[in-house]
């Protein structure tokens, strides 16, 4: 049976350290203050012996990813060094950009504000790199009166949109799995957005991965239990919080949800 | 001496497989052309985008008459991953009708969905069960590996399934002709499993 899965989320930022730039990895709140953690590829690669199932690596800069040398080398050692699947984005611009990725040695792309502004970009790499391999993230806030709309631009400018109007759009064009972030979530360890998940989730035949919010382990259970997720994304919970994918991994087993025990 | 020889024929994730052997301990090289062939000892072919995109630049990359050579005249080892395994299948129905290479048979057909208990694309580990033994895993065995895919590889005819994988329904995750091996799933993404599993190949 297809195990639920467990993805921690490695956020880059460029720092300038003297005249030159490095790559270090952050966690954000609410998607505005960040804090530094450290090498995302000495991260990575405790979280591949913690049994991560897989990764989610954004560049979080609003750089262009496809000819960011830096970035496109921390993908390749990421990739060298470890042996799990990489979903990476941040700053895809085009369908070609899907193809740098993975000659870099990213497995699936994940496009969010070039999606949302031209979703024509789904069709495209689609048809040329499969469903399997475009992720489509889409991030959100709620209106004062609660409903949940699309922003974009790192959640900072919003759109109007309806969130489940537009995962609906984005899988009819293509998109293999889905991403649900709640910008308002983030960093907050509040809890996951169990309820806008279900709705998405029972209503589509994709996979859908949701983030934002994890704070103990029993949240990662909720989200699978009562928002139907296939699989649970978090940043700062496996970066900051006494937790690990390990004991995580052990609570939603417990919970008797289907997860993956050994290598 | 083990030298793998890695297809390059732009439609594959050459690089993780590259890392997967080189890590093992192996000697790797990209093979562009059918020369290149020389002093290889085990074959990989990738596979990674639509079935007809993936045969038309395997067509065009003018190696397939020294491929069939080696692993249907010589019976070298040979393992293809993912589409590089349905492409081993006489059909495949990914965006219309194709022929496919026909080394072990069979058709590559569509999952089916179902609900939110079977999701299309198959994304994630699933457990592999081996009917047939295969390097270091037992007949009846079982493993997780990782997978992600839209389309299966179902009844090969020439070759065997020797591990079953079931999502909604059951499909093929490795056939078996003689030495030539094909996977559904990703081995190199596949961490200690995954390494088990080319090990096995290796020791063809």
């Amino acid at each position: 049976m297809l195990k639920k899965r467990l993805i921690p989320k490695l956020l880059i930022q460029h720092r300038q350290i003297g005249s030159m730039t490095r790559p270090v990895l952050v966690t954000t709140r609410q998607f505005d203050q960040s804090f530094d953690v450290g090498d995302p590829v000495s991260q990575a690669k405790i979280y591949q012996a913690q049994m991560a199932d897989e990764l989610i690596v954004l560049n979080i800069d609003r750089t262009p990813i496809g000819s960011d040398e830096l970035l496109l080398g921390i993908i390749e050692r990421l990739a060298s060094e470890t042996f799990m699947p990489l979903a990476v984005g941040g700053g895809v611009s085009s369908a070609e950009d899907f193809g740098r990725l993975l000659d870099h040695g990213a497995d699936k792309v994940v496009i969010n504000t070039v999606a949302a502004e031209n979703p024509d970009i789904i069709d495209a790499a689609a048809s040329q790199f499969g469903a399997q391999c475009v992720v489509v993230s889409i991030d959100y806030r709620r209106d004062a009166d609660g409903t949940p709309r699309v922003h974009t631009d790192r959640a900072s400018r919003r759109t109007g949109r309806s969130v489940v109007e537009w995962a609906h759009e984005a899988a009819q064009r293509g998109a293999g799995e889905i991403v649900l972030v709640d910008a308002d979530r983030d960093g907050t360890g509040n809890g996951l957005d169990c309820a806008l998940c279900a709705e998405v989730a029972y209503s589509l035949p994709i996979p859908v991965i949701l983030s934002g919010g994890c704070g103990i382990a029993s949240h990662f259970s909720d989200g699978f239990l009562d928002g139907g997720a296939e699989a649970i994304s978090a940043g700062t919970f496996f970066a900051f919080r006494d937790q690990n994918p390990i004991q995580t991994r052990s609570h939603v087993r417990n919970s008797g949800i289907d997860i993956r025990m050994e290598t | 001496m083990t030298v793998v020889g890695i297809i390059d024929y732009r439609a594959g994730n050459i690089r993780s497989i590259r890392n997967a052997f080189e890590h093992i301990g192996c000697e790797t090289r990209l093979v562009t052309e059918a020369a290149e062939l020389d002093g290889i000892s085990h074959v990989v072919l990738p596979g990674v985008g639509a079935f007809a995109f993936c045969m038309q630049r395997l067509s065009e990359s003018g190696m397939l008459p020294a491929l069939e050579q080696w692993a249907l005249v010589e019976h070298r080892p040979l393992l293809g991953i993912c589409v590089g395994m349905q492409l081993m299948a006489r059909r495949g129905l990914e965006l219309g009708d194709h022929a496919g290479l026909n080394w072990m048979g069979g058709k590559v057909l569509p999952l089916v969905a179902n609900g939110a208990r079977v999701r299309v694309p198959h994304v994630g580990w699933n457990d592999v069960t081996f009917d047939d033994p295969f390097g270091a895993f037992t007949a009846g065995s079982k493993a997780d590996f990782y997978f992600d895919h839209s389309f299966a590889f179902f009844d090969p005819e020439f070759g065997e399934t020797i591990g079953r994988c079931t999502h909604g329904q059951d499909f093929a995750a490795v056939v078996r002709r003689g030495n030539v091996v094909a996977a559904q799933f990703h081995p190199e993404k596949s961490q200690d499993a995954g390494i088990r599993f080319l090990e096995g190949f290796l020791a063809l």
